[in-house]
């Protein structure tokens, strides 16, 4: 391994910048003449909007969808059966269908005045019944929040077995209803639009905080009616993604439209109330699972019966049903489940529409999974780790495909359960719970498919299907090496990691390598960053142009020392003769490429050092990473505190290109779930108002609340990668509620308790022990 | 409108400006004074993105209203450049993997060296509850709180990096 190629932990190129506060984003940018937008938002949940009354003297500063003329609405449908559609109007047109939905754009010289304008515009409208519950939606007699459709669903997907049988054979058998609740993202960054049209090359120019710039200019594209040469999308420093960055945003169309309109650059920039009011759009599951076990603990079958509360809209492009079309697929995990029946509902509610956090639809898959496991193995005297390994699928069975047709890559699952519990004193912790302690350990396991490609996603036939990966390598005169992708780095270090990769390739040193991303007119198209998708999409992308890029050097340079190309080969940014002669660097070779042509061989390539390479795993099912969260968690009775004491993730990405920056990702993650698990809510009242509007009110675990985490990494390489690196980058975030509440619930049943909702906040564990307490 | 006249000490340099009276500190120093490595995440005091150096001490920009900043000596990320402890939180930074995103870095960086200068014995539970102002969805803190212990190991002349003492 060189010392900065693929696999080792080098710090990052991209620190210096935000470390001195010249980080670019967004909000930073400020062209000459820009006007700012403020948007009127309903306050309302459900009802039919009578009309807008703007101020006077600013009529020609507050544009409602009728002032929209030729603007179209987002559409983004699935092809899977039954699928709903939703026209979402990018303002409200006819109904306003949640707390937030843009009505008016208002045009100011400054933010301050642009909400001056929002709030002096009269609203008129007629108040609806809200559906502010996703169990409710579907009730007999429920407003309907699309008035043509039969209810209110998305969506309906389920698959058959027959599991009568189990009653008899099981030894032991549980039911959970457990529910999840519903999270902002809070990226520190808000979203933020920054448009504008550039006369001289005829091109829209909209710099935006997205994590998918190609997308973003399609989605614009058919919304605007102008053709994609004519639609430049710049993502700049974006200050964290997690999935609330992938969507075509109704704000992006409006302030595009409105710089074309006004011939003046137009910007919104979101504040954190917006984010919190308009945007509450994730995380929020119920599910029923019965679970049968034979005595060994294994499982015999599970019945699932999942709703995912998907909002009011299907977001552009991963449309309204991404989770709940994924919850049944997943549930087995990493078990080898032999029977499965199962119902998901995607409802629709008068809520912020569905958007993929990371994780997406996994985090809670995999708590139900978990808690239900873990509900079985009290049931039958059993501990976590032996009811997992009585199910995990075993190494000698890899590559494996479960029941619904997932197929694992590699693994060692069952290693990674034990190397997790032996971080543990478990017998000095049954010795704490023997003497009274309110203290419990709590293990999840599962895995995550990521980098999941063209096979997987043609099917469910939203907006986009990735394909191949494309990156470009090419030289510049004097050597420097530039690498061109279209996947975007907000955070994952990729301008660190992919250069690391084309040093793999052509022994470039890091430093010489620039990694441009986040910009339509300068990158080959690609779907962009989620799904787990930038190490081995990106990864393999960049290889692939740095090998051809390679090819051609190399013929230059066996020319250059009068060499057969056979008798040369490429190492440490040379080409060198293989009898250990003369050498010529590749900045020698760049030199001579452009400025040197006299000295070219007759035959050379024309098309020069400048190459586009495309990738794309086969199969392209996905990687799966996996990992074992293991915590203890001590829970105070008298104030329902929970305090981790310690967490430990055994985890398995295959081939870590940088191992500091995956632990990065995994630590970030963790802290995120930590989140998901303990502390963040976004409640709704009865009427559909989103109770928490400010970071005191909705709470983001902060430097006290995430305790000191260990992290062992297998490197179980991935058969069907460049590298064998496996997609984890949101792995961290899908194991810690299901860790932690089992962890609470080992302590909890001591005392005849059981918390089955998340977050498992105070509140929730106080009345489970109250509740206990009444019981008995 | 009624704009309020207000001289400040920005970064060394001594500046004028007519200020909106509903405007914050951060308005100004982004907006008026073009100083963006100042972010703003909440606008109510709660993220601590927009951490400034205010008369010594940090403060929160959006909760500053301009009006107050009248006479005030201000310092923000761009103005530390040749400040030693700056500097080694810079590296510790980096070594340690305490940012992503970068977002919330300058009101970190603000906050760490505050911590560093004014608890030169602080532990690493003390460095958690110091930094517990300021939020950070990317990194789990684990390498910001290496990175303050690792500048504060150094100044108390302790050998070795910290990270052991803060994993």
């Amino acid at each position: 391994m060189s010392r900065e190629g693929v696999g080792a932990s080098i710090l990052r190129k991209e620190d210096v910048r935000f470390l001195h506060g010249r980080g670019r984003y967004v909000g930073d940018i400020r062209p000459a003449g820009m006007l700012e937008v403020a948007f009127l938002r309903s306050p309302v949940a459900h009802a039919r909007l009578i009309g807008v009354g703007k101020p006077e003297g600013a009529e020609g500063r507050v544009f409602t969808i009728a002032d929209l003329e030729g603007v179209g609405a987002i559409r983004a449908a699935s092809a899977l059966p039954g699928f709903r559609a939703s026209g979402q109007s990018v303002l409200a047109s006819g109904k306003l269908r949640h707390v937030g939905e843009a009505i008016a754009a208002c045009v100011a010289p400054s933010r301050a005045a642009a909400e001056d304008l929002a709030a002096a515009c009269a609203l008129d409208y007629e108040e609806l019944p809200a559906i502010a519950d996703m169990l409710s939606a579907r009730e007999p007699g429920a407003a309907l929040i699309h008035d043509h459709w039969p209810d209110n669903a998305f969506l309906e997907t389920s698959r058959e077995e027959d599991l009568s049988g189990l009653d008899g054979i099981a030894a032991a058998k549980v039911t959970r209803r457990l529910r999840t609740a519903r999270q902002c993202m809070v990226p520190m960054e808000g979203r933020g639009v920054l448009a504008e049209w550039d006369p001289r090359l005829e091109q829209l120019v909209v710099t935006t905080s997205t994590q998918q710039p190609h997308v973003i200019r399609t989605g614009l594209s058919e919304t605007l009616g102008l053709d994609e040469g004519s639609i430049r999308v710049v993502a700049p420093d974006v200050g964290g993604g997690f999935g609330y960055k992938a969507i075509l945003l109704p704000e992006e169309i409006v302030c595009a439209h409105l710089a074309i309109r006004l011939g003046r650059p137009v910007r919104w920039i979101e504040d954190r109330l917006e984010h919190l009011t308009a945007s509450a759009n994730c995380r929020e599951h119920h599910y029923v699972v019965t679970a049968w076990a034979d005595r060994e603990g294994r499982l015999l079958g599970v019945e699932l019966d999942a709703t995912v509360d998907s909002g009011a809209y299907s977001s552009y492009p991963f449309s309204a049903c991404l989770e709940s079309a994924q919850v049944g697929s997943i549930f087995p995990g990493p078990y080898t489940l032999p029977r499965f029946r199962y119902r998901t509902v995607s409802a629709c509610t008068n809520k912020p529409p569905i958007l993929p956090y990371r994780g997406v639809a996994r985090t809670g898959v995999c708590y139900a999974m978990e808690t239900t496991l873990d509900a079985l193995a009290r049931e039958l005297g059993m501990t976590p780790a032996a009811i997992r390994l009585a199910n995990l699928v075993p190494p000698e069975a890899m590559p494996y495909r479960n029941l619904v047709g997932k197929v694992f890559d590699s693994g060692d699952y069952p290693e990674a359960l034990r190397r997790a519990v032996a971080h543990f004193d478990l017998e000095r912790l049954a010795q704490r719970q023997a003497e009274g302690e309110c203290v419990g350990f709590g293990l999840a396991t599962f895995c995550e498919q990521g980098a999941h490609g063209t096979s997987v996603y043609h099917g469910w036939g939203i907006p986009f299907v990735p394909g191949y990966e494309q990156a470009m390598a090419r030289f510049s005169p004097d050597g420097v090496l530039e690498i061109r992708t279209g996947l975007h780095s907000h955070g994952q270090g990729m301008e660190t990691t992919l250069a690391q990769v084309a040093h793999e390739i052509l022994g470039v040193p890091v430093a010489r390598v620039r990694v441009v991303h986040g910009d339509t007119a300068l990158t080959p198209y690609s779907t962009g960053t989620w799904g787990s998708r930038g190490a081995v999409m990106g990864g393999g992308a960049v290889a692939e142009a740095c090998r051809l890029l390679g090819e051609r050097a190399l013929a230059i340079g066996a020319f250059l020392l009068q060499a057969e190309p056979g008798q040369v080969e490429l190492s440490g940014g040379a080409v060198r003769r293989r009898d250990g002669g003369a050498t010529v660097t590749l900045d020698e070779i760049a030199r001579t490429w452009y400025r040197r042509p006299q000295n070219l061989p007759r035959d050379v390539d024309t098309s020069g050092l400048e190459v586009t390479g495309g990738y794309r795993p086969d199969p392209d099912t996905g990687t799966h990473s996996y990992a074992c969260h293991a915590v203890i968690a001590r829970i105070d009775q008298d104030t329902g505190e929970v305090v981790l004491e310690d967490y430990v993730v055994v985890e398995d990405g295959g081939k870590l290109l940088n191992p500091m920056i995956v632990d990065g990702q995994v630590l970030g993650g963790i802290a995120q779930g930590i989140g998901t698990a303990l502390y963040e809510e976004m409640p709704f009242d009865a009427a559909g108002q989103p109770l928490a509007g400010t970071l005191a009110d909705y709470l983001v675990p902060g430097a006290t609340e995430v305790p000191g985490i260990r992290i062992d990494h297998m490197e179980t390489p991935s058969p069907w990668t460049r590298f064998g690196q496996k997609g984890l980058g949101e792995s961290g975030a899908i194991g810690p509620p299901a860790a932690i509440v089992n962890a609470i619930n080992d302590a909890l049943h001591r005392f005849g308790a059981e918390v089955f909702d998340l977050p498992a906040s105070p509140e929730r564990v106080l009345a489970a022990l109250e509740e206990a307490r009444r019981g008995r | 409108m009624t704009r309020l006249p207000i001289r400040m000490t920005v970064n060394a340099e001594n500046v004028e400006l007519l200020a909106e009276p509903r405007s914050h500190l951060a308005d100004l120093l982004r907006g008026e004074l073009l100083l963006t490595g100042t972010h703003t995440g909440c606008e109510h005091g709660v993220c601590g993105a927009c951490t400034v150096e205010l008369d010594g001490a940090p403060a929160r920009s959006c909760i500053t209203h301009a009006g107050a900043c009248d006479g005030a000596t201000v310092r923000t990320i761009e103005g530390f450049e040749g400040d030693a402890v700056m500097a080694a939180l810079r590296e510790a930074f980096t070594a340690e993997h305490a940012l992503q995103c970068g977002y919330c870095t300058p009101g970190m960086l603000v906050m760490a060296r505050d911590i560093v200068l004014r608890l030169p014995d602080a532990d690493e539970a003390r460095v958690r509850e110091e930094l517990s102002g300021n939020l950070c969805r990317c990194t789990g803190y684990r390498g910001i709180v290496a990175a303050v212990m690792r500048v504060l190991d150094r100044r108390r002349g302790l050998a070795g990096p910290a990270a052991s003492r803060a994993a």
